[in-house]
């Protein structure tokens, strides 16, 4: 499971659909690993357009990084060499770190679901489908 | 016309073979690939596959029609989630220039995704009619899972329709198209013009004959 996935999944309990705290989910026992992908800065920039800033912080804290800025930022240029480095940053958590196995647990009910291989299950048991 | 992923070494007995209904999604697709490319551009947009199968059709789609896209392929087969993932690394190239980012989730439809955020949505459903949808195996070495694939209780539409009723929580408002299959025996006309009396726009963008079977491709937009 990439970082990058996290910020679109949530619980999968049905009455937790309208509950704030079903996203992001809380991730814990968490082994990462790194894989390499080609950098585009462009792609990166208009990717975060669409990202919700404060879980990505929420999720790097569960992983250990508390080094990400508190605020998405803004206007990011490709070609300023600042702005590089803070893309390459992004590049390097939200594409390139890779959650192997872990749990992931609802903060509204309290489920937990697990990654194992690198694959995040959301199938429930019976009684919560 | 634009070349058909590998697909190679996979069980076929647990994961759904490349059929008569892939390929009309997968030549759907590329005919709708100006139209599709038109809507997304200078976006990164929120491709998802739901059932994946061997991932065949995310990795068409990540290759040749919205490659600057983050994909990512849902599935309740397992073995359709870590084949989807092989598939896709054995088509891309190390140092595709606009490749995007993909990922796979084990999940049921879209019920562990976050509202009204996918921009293209690809479903090839388990659409036959059958008695009742199946129970998931508990096992991930059932042959079951190739039942999971096919069947789609009444009318074959237990499983779109639970999907098709959501469809305005899934999709962005702003930008959300669908593309899913049908056979002649789910009755899509009856669905295009219910689904239009939810104020869907409904097109007829694939439709061909396949054996004894008759294959339809509906794109709902708002
Ligand atoms: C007809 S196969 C299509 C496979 C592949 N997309 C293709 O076109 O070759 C249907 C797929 O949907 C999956 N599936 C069935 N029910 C599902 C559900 N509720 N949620 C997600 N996937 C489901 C099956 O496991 C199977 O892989």
């Amino acid at each position: 499971m990439k970082f990058l996935t996290t910020n679109f999944v949530k619980c999968a309990v049905k009455s937790c659909s309208a509950s704030q705290d079903s996203f992001p989910l809380k991730y814990s026992e968490c082994q990462l690993a790194k894989e390499e992908s080609e950098y585009n800065p462009d792609f990166v920039c208009h990717m975060l357009e669409r990202l919700d800033w404060d879980a990505i912080v929420k999720v790097a804290a569960d992983l250990g990084n508390t080094s990400i800025p508190p605020q998405k930022p803004e206007g990011l240029d490709p070609i300023m060499e600042d702005d590089q480095a803070i893309l390459r940053d992004l590049h390097s958590l939200l594409v390139e770190t890779v959650i192997l196995e872990g749990k992931m647990t609802c903060s509204s009910c309290g489920h937990i679901y697990h990654i194992k291989n690198s694959i995040p299950n959301f199938l429930l048991p019976p009684h919560l489908v | 016309m634009l070349p058909t992923p590998d697909v190679k070494d996979v069980d076929y007995d647990l994961v759904y073979e490349p059929s008569e209904d892939t390929f009309l999604l997968l030549d759907t697709l590329e005919d709708e690939q100006k139209y599709i490319r038109e809507k997304f551009a200078g976006k990164v947009p929120l491709a998802v596959e739901v059932g994946v199968g061997t991932g065949i059709v995310s990795t068409f789609m990540q290759k040749h029609i919205l490659p600057s896209s983050i994909l990512v392929g849902i599935d309740v087969n397992p073995n359709a989630c870590a084949t989807m993932i092989r598939t896709m690394q054995q088509n891309m190239n190390a140092g595709d220039e606009d490749a995007g980012i993909s990922d796979t989730v084990q999940m049921s439809l879209l019920s562990g995704f976050r509202d009204k955020c996918v921009d293209l949505l690809v479903f090839n459903p388990p659409y036959v009619p059958a008695e009742s949808v199946p129970d998931l195996p508990v096992s991930v070495s059932d042959s079951s899972w190739l039942e999971v694939a096919l069947d789609g209780g009444e009318d074959g539409m237990a499983v779109t329709w639970e999907l098709l009723h959501n469809l305005d929580d899934i999709l962005s408002p702003a930008s959300g198209v669908a593309y899913i299959l049908f056979c002649a025996r789910n009755k899509p006309d009856q669905i295009a013009s219910t689904m239009r009396q939810k104020g869907w726009k409904v097109n007829t963008v694939g439709h061909r004959k396949a054996g004894w079977e008759v294959l339809s491709i509906l794109r709902f937009t708002k």
